[in-house]
């Protein structure tokens, strides 16, 4: 479903990702993990296409299309979502109005008729349970004013709302209580089936205690040094990083 | 100069039986305008602003064959307001529609019953304004009067062959006790250069609240210079907005004063300009009793070649009490070729207080571009939500339904075809 080979990318000249090979398929949840700085975040950044991140060498592809010659908004048409790290305020921007639209997008893309405003409220108001957020959420500003959970369960209202084959979570864990964690991780966890894969990118092994990575991944100076299951996880929580550099 | 001499010794030949006292209004207020001149770079408050084309355009009054053929709609008429239209200075019975509850006067009958009203001639423009007065309306809201309908003052230029000028006075009084929305609303249909320089009087008496909404529409080689002027008693409540996007040039002078203790301002204001266009707003808000609080938020979005000017001065005065005020301007920058200057002041001379000003001028956001991007949202269509959602806190302090809605249809129309072009 996606493949990632021998990327290699840059941010402001800096080379940050050194060869990366990665193959996700469908149903499968793979974890990312690393230090600060190690690469995580770009690597997340280039498969959803942002502007200040450059691949100067390897190929991307998804369901077989090259991915990297697709503007942002038809990756996510084509099926990948990214739950973001610091999810960004909209003023002004109702958080309703902007989730239909989103979705909105998506069904005209697969020739579907667009969802009018009273289903697409009758679904938001189910949706917001799962990720426990209060309705009042909806008709608030994207983002404007949420404490930092707050943003991360919105992120996931999304994913649940826009329903993704490939999801990205870029540090979805980071800033949350145990309490926000579990609710996080249930809605993930209901959300998964043989159809959709996940890339948990985290710092550490806490939340794959509540998701059940099927690949651990470790990163280090842009590079993939180890793989293997949750007991490399397990590893890295009880020893750290540093027995993996060389 | 001399074009508006000529102007002047015209309105004064062309009523040579003019009440006395408002002649020697006219006079020593054309004397005024005079000795001031024009406002040049060298004058601190009118710096960003070129006047010089207001010279060269050779405009002439407006007179009575300027009276229009009157067009059978208003599209313009906000559904459920009262509405007084005037028509390249003359005023529409036929169009208007007064209740009973509140007076008018316009015309003439207007300028001699009202020449002891409060006439300060600040500024070049508004001595302009009482030396050449030519039309003018008041409406007085009784005491005790709670108008359920906002009333709506059209003042419409159109069907125009040659550059006129028209400088209006509106007095709009609130009694006591009282509580009244007021639409001032200038629209201009036709691509005839013109001027318009109206000055309004606000006067809010006690216990009162008031809502003024002023929408300018003027056409695009439009100049549009004016000032409000406000004036609030104890315990009153205003709330304005100010929408302009029309108008080659635009100048507001806006000047509030607090009479008494306890009166409550929001003064709020968004400009949507493209091509060449110029929006400069000056306000003043003088707090000189105690208990009074201000709420400033002024934003502008400027496209291609636009350029916008915000001055906004807060003076407490000394000695003054529990002052609370504070002033922002936001800005968006579509363009490379915009420019915006922004100057909040704060001039304080009460410890009693509490003051804050901020002033931002960027581009769109490109985090959040990327983030609605990234949701499957076209980057037209993103941008298009990013910049209305700009303007939208503008548009939640306007708290009537009918104006609210006709606003935001404006602005996302402009906002349309502004990004057609993109």
């Amino acid at each position: 479903m996606l493949i990632i080979k021998n990327i290699h990318a840059s941010v402001e000249e800096k080379e940050i990702l050194k060869g990366i090979n990665l193959s996700v398929e469908p149903g499968e949840l793979h974890a990312i993990m690393g230090r600060n700085g190690s690469g995580k975040s770009t690597l997340a950044n280039i498969i959803t296409g942002r502007d200040n991140f450059i691949v100067t060498k390897g190929s991307i592809t998804y369901n077989g299309n090259n991915l990297l010659d697709m503007a942002t908004e038809d990756r996510a048409l084509a099926g990948i979502f990214m739950s973001f790290q610091y999810p960004v305020a909209i003023p002004g921007v109702n958080n309703a109005y902007f989730l239909r639209a989103a979705l909105n997008a998506k069904l005209k893309h697969h020739g579907k008729s667009e969802i009018n405003a009273a289903d697409f409220m009758r679904l938001m108001r189910e949706k917001v349970k799962s990720v426990n957020l209060d309705e009042s959420y909806l008709s608030r500003a994207v983002n404007d004013g949420f404490s930092g959970g707050e943003k991360k369960r919105n992120e996931i209202l999304q994913m649940l709302t826009l329903e993704p084959e490939l999801s990205i979570l870029d540090e979805t864990d980071s800033g949350l209580d145990i309490d926000a964690l579990k609710t996080i991780a249930e809605g993930v966890n209901n959300f998964r089936n043989k159809n959709r894969s996940f890339l948990a990118i985290t710092h550490y092994q806490r939340l794959l205690q509540y998701m059940h990575p099927d690949y651990v991944h470790v990163l280090i100076d842009g590079k993939i040094v180890k793989s293997g299951d949750i007991e490399l996880a397990n590893q890295l929580e009880k020893k750290g990083y540093s027995w993996l550099e060389s | 100069m001399k074009q508006f001499q000529k102007q002047f010794d015209d309105l004064l030949a062309y009523w040579p039986n003019e009440d006395p006292e408002l002649r020697q209004l006219r006079l020593k207020a054309f004397d005024q305008f005079k000795n001031m001149g024009l406002p040049t770079k060298q004058w601190e408050d009118w710096q960003f602003t070129d006047f010089s084309s207001l010279e060269k355009s050779n405009y002439r009054l407006s007179h009575t064959k300027d009276f229009p053929q009157l067009p059978i709609k208003i599209a313009e008429h906000i559904p459920d307001s009262n509405l007084i239209v005037i028509i390249n200075g003359h005023y529409q019975s036929d169009l208007s529609d007064i209740p009973d509850s509140i007076s008018v006067a316009t015309g003439l009958d207007y300028l001699k019953s009202n020449k002891d009203l409060d006439h300060k001639n600040s500024n070049p423009f508004t001595a302009l304004n009482t030396s050449m007065m030519n039309s003018g309306l008041s409406v007085t809201i009784d005491s005790n009067v709670i108008l359920e309908k906002p009333i709506q003052v059209i003042y419409a230029m159109m069907d125009i062959s040659d550059p006129i000028m028209n400088h209006p006075r509106f007095v709009f009084q609130i009694g006591y006790n009282s509580q009244a929305t007021i639409i001032e609303h200038y629209i201009g249909s036709t691509d005839m250069p013109y001027f318009i320089n109206p000055v309004s009087n606000i006067i809010i008496n006690n216990n009162s609240v008031l809502n003024h909404f002023r929408i300018e529409e003027e056409g695009a080689l439009a100049s549009h210079i004016a000032s409000s002027n406000y004036s609030l008693g104890s315990d009153t409540q205003l709330n304005t907005v100010s929408i302009s996007s029309g108008s080659k040039l635009f100048r507001h002078n806006i000047n509030l004063n607090f009479n008494d203790k306890g009166g409550n301002a929001s003064l709020n204001g968004l400009s949507t300009i493209r091509n060449d266009q110029h929006h400069d707003q000056n306000i003043i808000i003088n707090h000189s009793h105690n208990t009074c609080q201000s709420h400033q938020l002024f934003k502008y979005i400027l496209s291609d070649s636009s350029s916008g000017v915000f001055n906004g001065k807060v003076v407490v005065q000394e000695g003054t009490k529990h002052t609370d005020a504070d002033q922002k301007n936001k800005n968006l920058l579509l363009s490379p070729k915009a420019i915006m200057n922004s100057n909040p002041q704060l001039e304080i001379y009460s410890e009693d207080v509490k003051c804050s000003h901020g002033s931002t001028t960027g581009q769109i956001d490109l985090e959040a571009l990327f983030y609605l991007q990234s949701r499957g949202i076209s980057k037209a269509k993103a941008i298009e939500l990013i910049i209305n959602g700009f303007a939208k806190e503008i548009i939640e302090q306007i708290n009537n339904q009918g104006v609210k809605t006709y606003i935001n249809t404006k602005v996302t129309n402009w906002l349309e075809s502004v990004l057609i072009d993109v």
